[in-house]
């Protein structure tokens, strides 16, 4: 029951889920090729949201290269009844970055080399309006989700994106755009509430 | 819904996005471990969620490098897994040579302890058998003894001794204790020698001068009382005497051989 549930959730492309079962089946065989395939689905869509957090690149690609070792090491620790491969290495990718952006040596090293004219910043272009993938397997997915956010107030998408990309606590946006904590709690409860609900439901459709 | 479950919500979604403090992170985590199934499909729910907002930005392509250096590792890594797989299928080899060896010498030790076993089974039965052989023996030595006493028991019984002849049973002693109503009779005797193969003794009640056969009978150990039955004889005689001679084997309807024991009524 579970396991459907979560697969929906995941599988706005059924196929590319199969695919993805696959390449990780394979993976887990030592297959270097089915790693090198992930690797060519995912590594723009990854590395975009690695930058977006860390905003270095030269940082960004240690830490893709990081995560990428891992999915190698660790595939054994892909669990199926847990949900999608595209959450499980979206999800490690993230923490990684999180816990790369949260360290006192990255701390440090930011506070030292980040400015404005730094050609190796990167500065987030996430928006509705854009066209945010090249990556052709993935647009109905990005589609989907731009569907879902159209339909959740501009707060609460804000406070969502704000902390999806910019890898920013709760207490760090309230300080940062000034709004009561409480307040970026309950934004956050709800929108991500209802984006759950309308992905779930769009599928369903 | 219940604070309980508000609490868990608020948080969860905080938690899915890494947003919350550490405290609060702990404070899930705690959540999570006893959380119900409604709650941990919450979770699942919020983190596949959240991870959809990962495509709303551009992608990205990082520099090929990138994706040799991971090829590198893995291949590296590969290779050494394919090495180690080697070296498990030789301890797998040396692993059956070893079992192959164990099974030897333990189904030799099998053989050994099969036969021994047998030996032991054997002898077993061997004694088993001896001790039916001698159980038999007894039993039918309890039914003649019995026989006997039948006879002892008697109230009417006529007791006859018998003395043993000077040349050849000098010593010779025997007793018959017949009861005439039923033709039954006990015979006693002692210190007379043994019956060659060829021969019996055979007992004979001489009534009128006239010798009737009582029966044969052999002895192998002369220096012990040997008892006997005697059956079917029946007389009203109050007169005779009885005797024992030496005869062919299988007894004569007449006494041929020496006499050994006589003794009157």
């Amino acid at each position: 029951m579970l396991f459907f549930i979560l697969t929906t959730i995941g599988k706005i492309l059924t196929k590319d889920e199969e695919r993805d079962r696959e390449l990780m089946a394979r993976i887990k065989t030592r297959d270097t090729s089915a790693l090198s395939e992930l690797y060519d689905n995912y590594n723009g869509l990854l590395f975009g949201l690695i930058l977006s957090i860390l905003k270095k690149r030269e940082e960004a690609e240690d830490l893709l290269q990081e995560v990428f070792i891992k999915i190698w090491q660790n595939a054994e620790k892909f669990d199926l009844e847990r949900g999608t491969v595209y959450t499980w290495v979206v999800t490690l990718t993230r923490n990684r970055s999180i816990d790369r952006l949260r360290s006192k040596v990255y701390k440090e090293q930011k506070k030292q080399s980040t400015s404005l004219d730094d050609e190796d910043v990167f500065h987030p272009l996430y928006s509705e309006e854009s066209d945010p993938l090249e990556n052709t397997i993935l647009k109905e997915r990005a589609k989907k989700v731009h569907q879902a956010l159209d339909q959740i107030s501009e707060k609460q998408k804000k406070v969502l994106q704000v902390a999806y990309f910019s890898g920013m606590s709760q207490s760090e946006i309230s300080e940062e755009f000034d709004i009561p904590l409480g307040t970026v709690k309950t934004r956050m409860r709800d929108g991500m509430i209802k984006l759950k609900e309308l992905l779930t439901k769009g599928i369903e459709l | 819904m219940s604070n309980k479950n508000d609490t868990f919500t608020e948080l969860c979604a905080g938690y899915v996005l890494n947003a919350l403090s550490e405290s609060e992170e702990r404070e899930f985590q705690q959540l999570l471990a006893q959380a119900d199934e409604e709650q941990l499909l919450l979770y699942h729910e919020l983190k596949a969620a959240a991870s959809e907002i990962a495509t709303l930005q551009p992608d990205v392509p990082p520099s090929p490098s990138v994706k040799k250096k991971i090829m590198e590792v893995a291949e590296a890594s590969s290779k050494t897994k394919s090495k180690n797989a080697i070296i498990y299928k030789t301890n797998w080899y040396r692993l059956a040579v070893a079992a192959s060896v164990l099974f030897i010498f333990t189904s030799i030790g099998l053989v050994i302890y099969s036969s021994n076993l047998w030996e032991q089974v054997q002898s077993k039965e061997a004694m088993i058998s001896q001790q039916q052989i001698t159980i038999e023996r007894l039993e039918s030595e309890v039914q003649r003894k019995e026989e006997l006493l039948t006879i002892l028991e008697a109230r009417d019984v006529d007791l006859v001794m018998m003395d043993g002849l000077a040349d050849l049973s000098p010593n010779g002693y025997g007793k018959v204790v017949w009861d005439k109503e039923s033709g039954n009779a006990l015979l006693q005797v002692a210190n007379i020698p043994s019956v060659p193969i060829d021969k019996d003794y055979q007992l004979w009640f001489i009534v009128n001068g006239q010798p009737i056969s009582a029966g044969v009978f052999a002895v192998d150990e002369p220096g012990r009382d040997n008892f006997f039955k005697i059956e079917q004889l029946r007389s009203s005689a109050t007169d005779g005497a009885f005797a024992i001679t030496m005869e062919p084997k299988g007894g004569m309807p007449e006494p041929t051989g020496d006499m050994y024991l006589l003794g009157d009524m």
